[in-house]
């Protein structure tokens, strides 16, 4: 009775704390204001300006402003889930048919930069020339996603406001993908070559100038569907190569926010200590180090030895000496608490690799010796990586690691233009990589890297079983069965060393303390649409 | 002297054919292509995909051809199409002629300002402790890297004054006085190094001449200590100096390229290195062109100054 007592007690403190809590914080929270001009940080130029072109985030980063999807991940949550999506051009959606069809119904009285109306053809045209419809007049001339929808069957628009895709097979991450910052639609009156030098959208910002090397500067669209958006006059994408002096104007105040995959522990660490009023947010942006073991060459061709490149690997001095405490340990899904697949972290230390790396070592040695490798015969390989320090620090360590169970690395550097073409042809025994992966979802992610003749698949493993479980978690609609049979394709990924995964990548995004409703997610490439962010000055 | 300017123009003629061939030669020599590197960027390879755009860019057809081809539009004036940005390689290459000329012309005026004066009483203080300092000064200008001293003028600003140049172009006519304070501080890191030079040449030249016994004469006659120093012995002393300037002109762009970069200036040396990483050919052929025109053309300008200086060189 006592106990139930103090229950209700600690209930209605609890209650009480949150209203005060809500009370504080909004009276204590401005109202956003109107006007000002935010200068981003960016780094190059992008290699065009049309997202569907490209997969780097120097592209999505200043373009995603000028675009709007049918759904987005909300802008103000880090978290990209299901129930974290809005809608942009879709007003509602349903999934009809058993989940073999997801019907959109589209804004009306949206317009494009250019005054032309949008319409359900529109959004036609944009998913039929990405999944490379061969009756299409215009195509892309690089479509690095058409795998995310190669399950749709057809795409109906029955009137100008409805816009139908049928699947071939249920996708419950069909919507996530349309929800990615890669997902923009394109309009159907303009040639998709012609965006790749402009721009024209439906979005808050349109492209006001390009000045090449220099500037990407947006302005506010003044027809943009939602009223009193976006907050800002506009955006100027400050392209800085240096990164030295992109940090020094980030110091200065030229610059007011840093750009995803910019900031590293240590220099936010540096940053704070010289301007103490910065903020910055740890952010996880679902890439992750790890190992390509080339399936195909000797002597990676015997398990045993794939399994002790593995073994020979301590992810924990990983993280603490190559990323200085600015990665995670994780299999091959983003880790909680930044993604929402990762593996239990209990589950994940009975994995080969992620266990006591003293006992490990021991066990890789003794798998060695059984494959025939040990003092009077040990491996000598070329660990190839791509000529930039993120890489060569990764397979520096690599190369150490393997040394302490007996097999001898050479480090072989290859310029970024050779790297992915060396990758596709096989033409490595060992490679440090990094992935990014562009939607928190597994469909995304096993798809693109590990089922059998995925051209990114560049360790060539092929497991029809794992293919088998990965078709059937895509299908399944019951979140909690879905999420089971991932958990078992993860550990079975690790135990067949098809990508040993070293660490996921956690970023500390530095901004100054006016910038306000900027929230960077855990995915890197699916929050720059500033229409919901406001200056504080 | 109008046979040796017209040697002179036939050699650098000459020069500008041979520069052309290694170029064009040396870019196809490097691995991959900016087809390569689109799909770098892309993250996967399509051969049939990579196949449509290495044609569409003419990039399959026999190096001879292309060579042919680019000389024969150079010719009239046209320097293509940029791969990266599909663009006329003119329109992107000329707003950015003036920012480098512009900053080597600064960074050239530095240097001189610098390091003549200094040079010159380097020289007629030998041995002192003004002498030491201004040596001491040249060596630190040619020990430290211009990309270098440019980062440490950098983060000086921002430490000590929470202030850095702007780090977007501001023109002229907008701004006079804020484009100078841009420039200013690259000028100054690029040009100190060629400052440094131009005193080491200045004063050894200086002690040189001051040592001849014309000057000695002069001395003798009683003529003042200005009139000596700078009539008699600057005269003679600067020919190897013209020389150094010359030569430090075209070999400024090496600096100018790291300078424009840590400043952020959109120039073409900056330019050219980002041209070069995405073996973007038209851009890169035509620049490196240009630059080597220039380098011919001060080298010429050097030449006929030297003949007008020294009557003797344009018999030899």
């Amino acid at each position: 009775m006592r106990g139930q007592k103090g229950g209700q007690w600690g209930v209605l403190t609890l209650f009480l704390g949150i209203v005060v809590t809500v009370a504080v914080s909004t009276a204590a929270a401005p109202s956003p204001k109107r006007g000002g001009i935010l200068n981003a940080m960016h780094r190059e130029d992008p290699p065009s300006l049309s997202i569907h072109e490209e997969a780097t985030i120097s592209t999505n980063w200043p373009m995603m402003p000028c675009y709007n999807n049918l759904v987005l991940f909300n802008p103000l949550f880090g978290q990209e889930t299901v129930s974290t999506i809005v809608g942009e051009l879709a007003e509602k959606w349903t999934w009809q048919d058993g989940g073999k069809a997801l019907a959109f119904t589209l804004r009306q009285g949206v317009k494009w930069h250019d005054g032309r109306p949008f319409t359900s053809r529109d959004v036609k045209y944009t998913f039929d020339m990405v999944r490379g419809v061969p009756e299409l007049a215009s195509h892309l001339r690089l479509n690095p996603r058409k795998g995310w929808y190669a399950n749709i069957q057809s795409i109906d628009a029955p009137d100008p406001f409805t816009v139908i895709f049928r699947l071939t097979q249920p996708q419950p991450s069909l919507l996530l993908m349309l929800a990615s910052g890669y997902s923009p639609i394109y309009p159907a009156h303009i040639d998709a070559a012609e965006l790749r030098s402009r721009c024209v959208g439906t979005g808050p910002f349109r492209l006001k100038e390009y000045r090449r090397g220099e500037l990407i500067e947006m302005e506010r669209n003044p027809d943009y569907f939602i009223r009193d958006r976006p907050y800002l006059d506009g955006i100027r994408f400050i392209i800085i190569r240096e990164r030295g002096t992109r940090i020094a104007a980030l110091q200065a105040g030229q610059l007011d926010v840093t750009m995803p995959q910019e900031g590293s522990k240590t220099a936010a660490e540096q940053l704070k200590r010289a301007v103490p009023s910065l903020v910055v947010v740890e952010a996880a942006h679902n890439v992750n180090d790890n190992i390509l073991v080339n399936f195909k060459q000797p002597p990676f061709t015997d398990a045993r030895v794939r399994r002790a490149v593995s073994m020979a690997i301590d992810r924990q001095g990983f993280v603490q000496a190559v990323r200085q405490g600015g990665a995670v340990v994780g299999a091959s899904m983003q880790p909680r608490p930044w993604g929402n697949w990762g593996l239990p972290n209990d589950q994940l230390a009975q994995l080969p690799g992620f266990g006591d790396p003293t006992r490990q070592r021991a066990e890789a040695r003794q798998l060695l010796a059984e494959a025939g490798f040990g003092p009077g015969k040990s491996i000598r390989v070329t660990v190839s990586t791509r000529a930039i320090a993120l890489f060569v620090d990764l397979a520096t360590y690599v190369i150490d690691q393997l040394k302490q169970v007996g097999i001898e690395g050479t480090l072989e550097q290859v310029d970024s233009a050779q790297w992915y073409a060396k990758l596709t042809r096989g033409d490595y025994a060992l490679a440090g990589n990094l992935t990014g992966i562009g939607v928190d979802d597994p469909d995304a992610n096993f798809y693109e890297n590990y089922v059998c003749g995925s051209p990114r698949n560049y360790s060539q493993y092929c497991n029809p079983e794992i293919d088998r479980m990965i078709a059937q978690q895509s299908q399944t609609l019951d979140p909690v069965q879905r999420r089971r049979l991932v958990y078992e394709i993860q550990k079975r990924l690790e135990i067949d060393g098809a990508r040993p995964i070293l660490g996921w990548s956690v970023d500390s995004y530095v901004m100054w303390p006016y910038v306000k409703n900027l929230v960077p997610h855990e995915s890197i490439y699916s929050y720059a649409r500033f229409q919901e962010v406001w200056l504080n000055r | 002297m109008w046979p040796f300017v017209a040697r002179r123009l036939t050699l650098a003629a000459l020069t500008l054919v041979g520069m052309s061939l290694v170029i064009f030669v040396l870019l196809r020599l490097a691995p991959g292509s900016i087809v390569d590197l689109i799909f770098q960027s892309a993250g996967y390879v399509d051969p049939a995909a990579k196949q449509r755009i290495a044609h569409e860019l003419q990039i399959d057809r026999p190096v001879a051809i292309q060579y042919l081809l680019w000389v024969r539009d150079l010719a009239h004036g046209d320097l293509g199409i940029s791969y990266r940005y599909g663009l006329p390689a003119w329109q992107i290459i000329r707003g950015r002629i003036p920012t480098t000329v512009e900053l080597a012309t600064l960074a050239m005026l530095v240097a001189v300002l610098i390091g003549v004066p200094t040079g010159i009483l380097s020289a007629t203080h030998q041995d002192t402790a003004v002498d030491y300092g201004l040596r001491v000064f040249s060596l630190a200008g040619l020990s430290m890297p211009a990309f270098w001293l440019g980062m440490v003028i950098l983060l000086f600003l921002v430490r000590e004054f929470h202030w850095i140049p702007s780090m977007t172009y501001i023109s002229p006519y907008v701004d006079l006085r804020a484009h100078l304070v841009q420039f200013s501080f690259p000028a100054l890191a690029v040009g100190y190094r060629s400052a440094a030079l131009i005193s080491r040449m200045t004063r050894s030249s200086m002690l040189e001449v001051l040592r001849e016994d014309y000057v000695r004469t002069a001395r003798a006659k009683g003529l003042p200590r200005r009139i000596v120093v700078n009539r008699h012995a600057l005269r003679n002393a600067l020919l190897p100096v013209v020389t150094v300037i010359g030569t430090e002109f075209a070999f400024l762009i090496g600096g100018l390229v790291v300078t424009e970069t840590v400043f952020n200036l959109p120039g073409v040396a900056r330019y050219l290195v980002e041209a070069i990483t995405w073996r973007d050919y038209p851009i890169v052929q035509n620049l490196v062109m240009f630059i080597a025109i220039v380098v011919v053309c001060s080298n010429l300008a050097v030449d006929l100054l030297y003949a007008r200086l020294d009557p003797r060189v344009r018999y030899e």
